[in-house]
């Protein structure tokens, strides 16, 4: 074991990936020889070369163009858009080629490509570089949307990422990228499609995903000192999310709050509360909470970007609410 | 010009014939009712795809759009495969799921075309980007109409694939029109090889309803991209008969141009018997061979069976599977 921030985490993945299987290769913006915005491909230019660790002009579509063509004749692309916010102008590439392409060909064609972007507010970016964009793929069958909140799963995860045939969006939160965690040195897989609980309890389940997972441990910890006994669960997986973990959960304590940083208009977050609703209302003691960002977009000031995102007060109060 | 056997250039002849009469039988059955969806054919084209297509090799890749029907089935497709998905029947080559616009076929490489025009383009990067990563000559058609070069992936597509030096033959089927709009009327030109020149790539336009120019066009790009120089462009200036669902829209002068004066199939029939290379009975028996091969095709797709209801969800993910109602 060795603390790593995910950022090395999921460099440690890229550079076991790359080095184990010579189809793997990553394409976008500065990626190359800079090593990414955020620093998660430093290093890798330098030992895998330009071939492999290749920067593209500023063409998204292009960029997750390339990356399906190439899994489509056996590469196994990893392709970067900077931000998350980017992704509206390959919409149109991940929507109706990736996610369609394996279903309008009968299974003639796979689509294994993972696309990494960095999503999530809470440092100023403003509103077009702070947005968390599950929401905005959540009806789009085909694609699978994988999202982290720690250094171990980031790279366990983004190992199985690559390793899978289906086309998948895989969510590195910014606030996420410099937390520390135990990573193992080697090679290990995290499963697509499943659930963690993070902490067992018996009063209230906490469903959350990425920075909000952080967000739900620490109004656990209040919530305990109250002698309320929270469980929390990170879903990792957010499409499609783990129903049986989330609904093994709320039918042992009767009651969910589903926390997301997006708006709650049609979200994850409205998904998750309306199978809990139709596959386990007879257990439920309160109805369901939201906890989610106001739908509003996101303010550059860094006073009024608080007073529209999700925290951890917001997420104490919504679990007192299902106990009332 | 070029130098092809008196067999070749009747085979070149019988795939447009084979395409025209595709084409016909497609509409008659699509105003039956028995081919759902959408219709666009490519009845006028015949010549330019015609050419393509034999220039093309099997484990060349190919972008259909959205008039090449006759493409689908000259890459190397049965064509009652072909007409059987146009049907929506269970023998079609996506078993039904794709339609006219996604028939795509592994088999023979081709890619299968896209309901948004021109978002393949950058598709194709990524397929030339492999094929040039694993060091083979293989290259990729990409079909496109002139329409298209309004998107941004086109841009994209011929930026990148000039910078990378990747194996694209851009073939541009410049039919005049995006569905009403004329061409120049909507583009900083109306020569939309112009275009990819800026893309400093080579870059020509052709007559797209003489045979032996567009074959001669496509086979020239095609060597000099197999030989590892990066992509090339060719436009064919032709002209498509379908006109709007309404009828037709354009100038009377311009339409007799294209259909009588300038027509493809004719001309290259009135090829044929001047150099001798077929008599008028042995094109009567060719043509009529055609018609008999297409309605057998009709005929195969009409009595093929509907898709069974676990294709619906079936290959939704590649390993779990999507619960039926």
């Amino acid at each position: 074991m060795t603390r790593m921030t995910m950022v090395q985490a999921l460099n440690n993945a890229l550079d076991i990936k790359m080095a184990e299987d010579e189809r793997v290769y990553c394409l976008g913006e500065d990626i190359g020889w800079m090593g990414g915005d955020f620093g998660v491909t430093r290093g890798l230019f330098e030992k895998y070369g330009a071939e492999r660790m290749r920067d593209t002009p500023l063409s998204e579509a292009a960029i997750i163009g390339a990356a399906v063509g190439s899994a489509v004749v056996g590469m196994r692309p990893v392709p970067e858009i900077m931000f998350a916010d980017f992704i509206t102008t390959c919409y149109d590439q991940l929507v109706n080629n990736a996610a369609k392409m394996h279903y309008m060909f009968d299974g003639q064609f796979k689509s294994p490509i993972v696309v990494r972007t960095a999503c999530g507010a809470g440092f100023g970016g403003g509103p077009h570089h702070s947005q968390s964009v599950e929401g905005w793929f959540m009806n789009v069958s085909g694609l699978v949307i994988v999202a982290p909140s720690n250094p171990y799963d980031a790279k366990g995860l983004l190992i199985a990422s690559i390793e899978d045939d289906n086309p998948i969006l895989f969510l590195e939160h910014k606030a996420l990228y410099r937390t520390k965690g135990e990573v193992p040195e080697e090679k290990y897989t995290v499963p697509i499609g499943k659930a963690k609980v993070l902490k067992e309890g018996v009063d209230v389940t906490l469903v959350a995903s990425m920075k909000t997972v952080l967000d739900s441990m620490e109004a656990a910890a209040e919530l305990e000192k109250e002698g309320i006994s929270v469980e929390v669960i990170d879903l990792r997986t957010l499409r499609p999310w783990d129903h049986e973990t989330v609904l093994d959960s709320v039918k042992k304590t009767g009651r969910a709050v589903v926390v997301n940083e997006s708006p709650k208009m049609g979200g994850l977050a409205a998904d998750v509360s309306a199978v809990i609703s139709e596959e386990a209302f007879s257990e439920l003691k309160a109805p369901v909470e939201r906890v989610c960002a106001l739908d509003t977009p996101i303010p550059f000031s860094l006073v009024l970007e608080k007073l529209i995102m999700p925290n951890k007060d917001d997420v104490v109060l919504a679990a007192k609410k299902t106990l009332k | 010009m070029q130098d092809v056997s008196p067999e070749f250039y009747l085979k070149m002849y019988r795939d447009m014939r084979l395409i025209r009469v595709f084409e016909q039988a497609l509409e008659r059955e699509f105003k039956k009712g028995n081919v759902p969806g959408m219709l666009h054919i490519g009845v006028g084209q015949e010549a330019t795809l015609a050419a393509i297509a034999n220039v093309l090799r099997t484990e060349d890749g190919l972008f259909p759009d959205h008039r090449c029907h006759g493409l689908l089935f000259l890459k190397g497709t049965p064509g009652k495969k072909i007409m059987a998905e146009l049907f929506g029947r269970a023998t079609g080559v996506c078993s039904g799921k794709g339609g006219s616009l996604h028939s795509a076929d592994a088999s023979v490489n081709n890619f299968g075309d896209n309901g948004v025009e021109g978002s393949f383009m950058v598709t194709a990067l990524g397929v030339a980007l492999g094929w040039k990563m694993h060091d083979t000559d293989r290259f990729a058609a990409v079909m496109v109409g002139d329409g298209t070069s309004g998107r941004g992936e086109w841009h994209e597509s011929l930026n990148l694939a000039a910078a990378w030096k990747l194996p694209l033959l851009y073939c541009c089927v410049n039919n005049g029109y995006a569905i009403s709009t004329p061409v120049g009327f909507s583009h900083a030109t109306a020569e939309l090889y112009e275009f990819a020149r800026s893309y400093r790539m080579p870059a020509v336009q052709v007559d797209g309803n003489d045979l032996m120019a567009c074959y001669e066009a496509t086979l020239k790009a095609a060597e000099y991209i197999k030989e590892g120089n990066g992509p090339a462009f060719i436009e064919y200036k032709t002209w498509r008969w379908q006109g709007l669902f309404s009828g037709e829209f354009r100038p009377e002068e311009e339409v007799h141009y294209w259909k009588v004066e300038h027509e493809p199939l004719s001309m290259a029939r009135a090829h044929i018997l001047k150099k001798g290379i077929a008599t008028e009975a042995e094109l009567l028996e060719l043509e009529q061979g055609v018609e008999q091969e297409i309605e057998s095709w009709v005929s195969y797709a009409k009595e093929s069976p509907m898709p069974d209801p676990a294709k619906a969800t079936a290959n939704v993910y590649v390993g779990w599977e999507v619960k039926a109602k």
